[in-house]
């Protein structure tokens, strides 16, 4: 564990010597994520103004679901994305020879080694609107609920990335240039939403096998629903099982892993 | 320390008709192909061998390669290397091997060598004095030391397979893949680098693999050989044994006291069933059958005024070029000679 800590150390050390090497692109992903914030939050905004709650929700409780949801989005694109996107290039060119003969995991590899230093401002920017969100909520919010709703965003960045994964990792069959990433990007739309605003049926269906609520709405919901404890446990059991199911179907593609000819 | 038992491999591809027409109609009825990339292979490498792999493009090498380094799984046979199967990858396994491909970077391009050496040197925990020491030797033998840290992408090809190198054998791998170490070097460069393999060994005691497409390589580091062909181990032996049991023909040179005039020598060679690979007025280069040597030689030194002669064997590479090209109804023919 320790080791692989300090092997994480290293892939931040390498990341940020590369970043500053390219600069556009470093002030273009700022420029594009910006936009991109603004744009949820103006949403939300334009709905609150003809209506005073949203399924229940108050325009205060909607800001820090969207704070919520634009640092898990931030998270991710700074520590899974680049790797996410990677994995076809790893599986179609054969490049993935070199990580399988480390001995260390190769998913840790494949999943961690490119950090997006060039994102990490964008980090920044988005827990600012996370903290503005919560510094203008009416009500005194307890510290341990603050503490739950913390772990449940960097649990729900975590669990963004592996159901993004199971839908990455098909590569290995279908040698596509993407994997099914479309579909990802259009299903993973239900998450910009809270979800108390579907009907049942959807709502337990992105609590549990479209797990989209539990990335952003659910860890807000957990710091005004009456049942906290109950909620952040749910959570972590469907990443687990959701970790259990990438890594087993991980396995199955690299068993067939044909590795391009050079 | 790396035996295989009839490993064989077999791709599935799909069969593609030209044209859109084609791709339109493999969207819906796909034929598939099963391409057999190794049959049967039975290998048996020794601490401190160096097996030369050689073939055709295709012929089964770097496919060869890769499943005994455990990144891709065969569909049938077994392999042990130092006690492991190789495509379980335990780290214990993947501690003592190295995998290096000439055709593949393994270094990162943004970062100078020294840089990805320290990341390695994690991953496969090297003590620190051992790493040291490691790195201090494998600089100073490849000469090195001044590109350390200059990034990789600014360095020259040859100095780059020099690094990649380096970073193969930091944590002094016990088996080691050489995949077409020294592709598109220059000569000092392969020279370099075929001279370090070899003072490795002799330090190291290794089990080695390597596959080259110059033969050049292999006669200077392979004392045995397989040949592979069509996924076969068509020939595993000793590399001079090719020349005895393949070569057919000796290459006689003659020179000449008197300039022979070129209208009368085509037929005078001729006559003595010998090809001729070069003339000019005073010396000749003649192509003999290895039975007709004697009897030739004989016969140019009572027809002619020789000044020089002498008897070469055939080109060790053009004999093994000619094996992995032959037909396949001669390939038939080949004997694997017992070990």
């Amino acid at each position: 564990m320790i080791r692989y800590l300090r092997l994480y150390g290293y892939f931040l050390q390498f990341s940020f010597s590369k970043a500053f090497e390219f600069r556009i692109d470093f002030y273009f992903r700022i420029l594009m994520d910006v936009v991109y914030y603004i744009m949820n939050l103006l949403f939300f905004k334009v709905i609150f103004l003809h209506s005073k709650y949203l399924a229940g929700w108050s325009e205060s409780q909607v800001m820090i679901f969207v704070g919520a949801f634009i640092v898990v989005d931030a998270l991710n694109m700074t520590v899974f994305a680049n790797n996410s996107w990677n994995v076809a290039q790893l599986v179609n060119r054969g490049d993935l020879d070199y990580y399988l003969v480390r001995p260390v995991s190769t998913f840790f590899f494949v999943s961690l080694r490119d950090f997006a230093a060039n994102s990490f401002v964008n980090l920044i920017m988005a827990v600012s609107i996370l903290v503005w969100a919560f510094m203008k909520y009416p009500e005194p919010i307890g510290l341990l609920r603050t503490l739950l709703f913390g772990l449940l965003v960097l649990n729900g960045s975590l669990l963004y990335f592996l159901v993004l994964m199971l839908f990455i990792i098909p590569v290995f069959w279908t040698h596509s240039a993407r994997g099914l990433q479309p579909l990802f990007w259009t299903t993973s739309k239900f998450m910009e939403r809270p979800h108390a605003i579907y009907s049942r049926v959807v709502r337990w269906v992105l609590m549990t096998i479209m797990p989209f609520a539990l990335m952003a709405s659910v860890p807000a919901s957990v710091l005004f629903a009456p049942n906290p404890w109950a909620i952040t446990l749910g959570s972590l059991l469907v990443t687990v099982a959701f970790m259990s199911l990438v890594l087993f179907i991980w396995s199955l593609g690299l068993r067939n892993y044909s590795s391009a000819s050079s | 320390m790396i035996q295989t038992q009839n490993l064989s491999k077999t791709f599935r591809v799909h069969k593609k008709v030209a044209g859109l027409a084609g791709s339109v109609k493999s969207l819906f009825n796909r034929q598939w192909l099963d391409k057999q990339a190794l049959r049967d292979v039975t290998l048996h490498v020794g601490s401190g061998e160096i097996l030369g792999l050689v073939g055709a493009n295709g012929a089964g090498k770097t496919t060869l390669v890769k499943i005994l380094a455990g990144v891709i799984h065969p569909s049938s046979g077994s392999v042990s290397i130092l006690g492991h199967n190789p495509w379980s990858r335990s780290n214990d396994f993947r501690r003592q091997i190295s995998l290096i491909m000439g055709q593949k970077a393994q270094l990162w391009w943004d970062l100078p060598a020294e840089d990805c050496f320290l990341l390695l040197r994690e991953i496969y925990q090297i003590p620190h004095p051992q790493y040291k020491q490691n790195l201090e030797y494998l600089v100073e033998s490849l000469g090195v030391k001044d590109q350390l840290n200059i990034q990789i992408r600014r360095l020259s090809l040859g100095e780059r397979m020099k690094m990649e190198l380096i970073a193969a054998l930091l944590h002094t791998p016990r088996v080691v893949f050489f995949d077409e170490p020294t592709i598109g070097l220059d000569l000092t460069a392969q020279r370099a680098i075929r001279n370090f393999i070899l003072e490795y060994r002799k330090l190291h005691k290794p089990a080695m693999i390597l596959t080259s497409h110059y033969m050049e390589d292999i006669e200077r580091l392979c004392p045995r050989i397989a040949i592979i062909k069509d996924g076969q181990i068509v020939y595993d032996g000793d590399l001079a044994r090719v020349v005895n049991t393949y070569a057919n023909h000796k290459i006689l040179s003659v020179e000449f006291e008197t300039e022979v005039s070129p209208a009368q020598s085509p037929k005078a060679f001729a006559a003595l069933n010998a090809e001729v690979i070069f003339q000019d007025s005073s010396t000749v280069r003649l192509k003999v059958a290895r039975t007709a040597v004697a009897q030739v030689a004989g016969q140019m030194l009572q027809q002619f005024r020789v000044k020089d002669l002498s008897i070469e064997e055939e080109d060790i590479g053009n004999i093994i070029e000619k094996l992995i090209r032959r037909d396949k109804d001669v390939s038939g023919k080949i004997v694997t000679p017992k070990l």
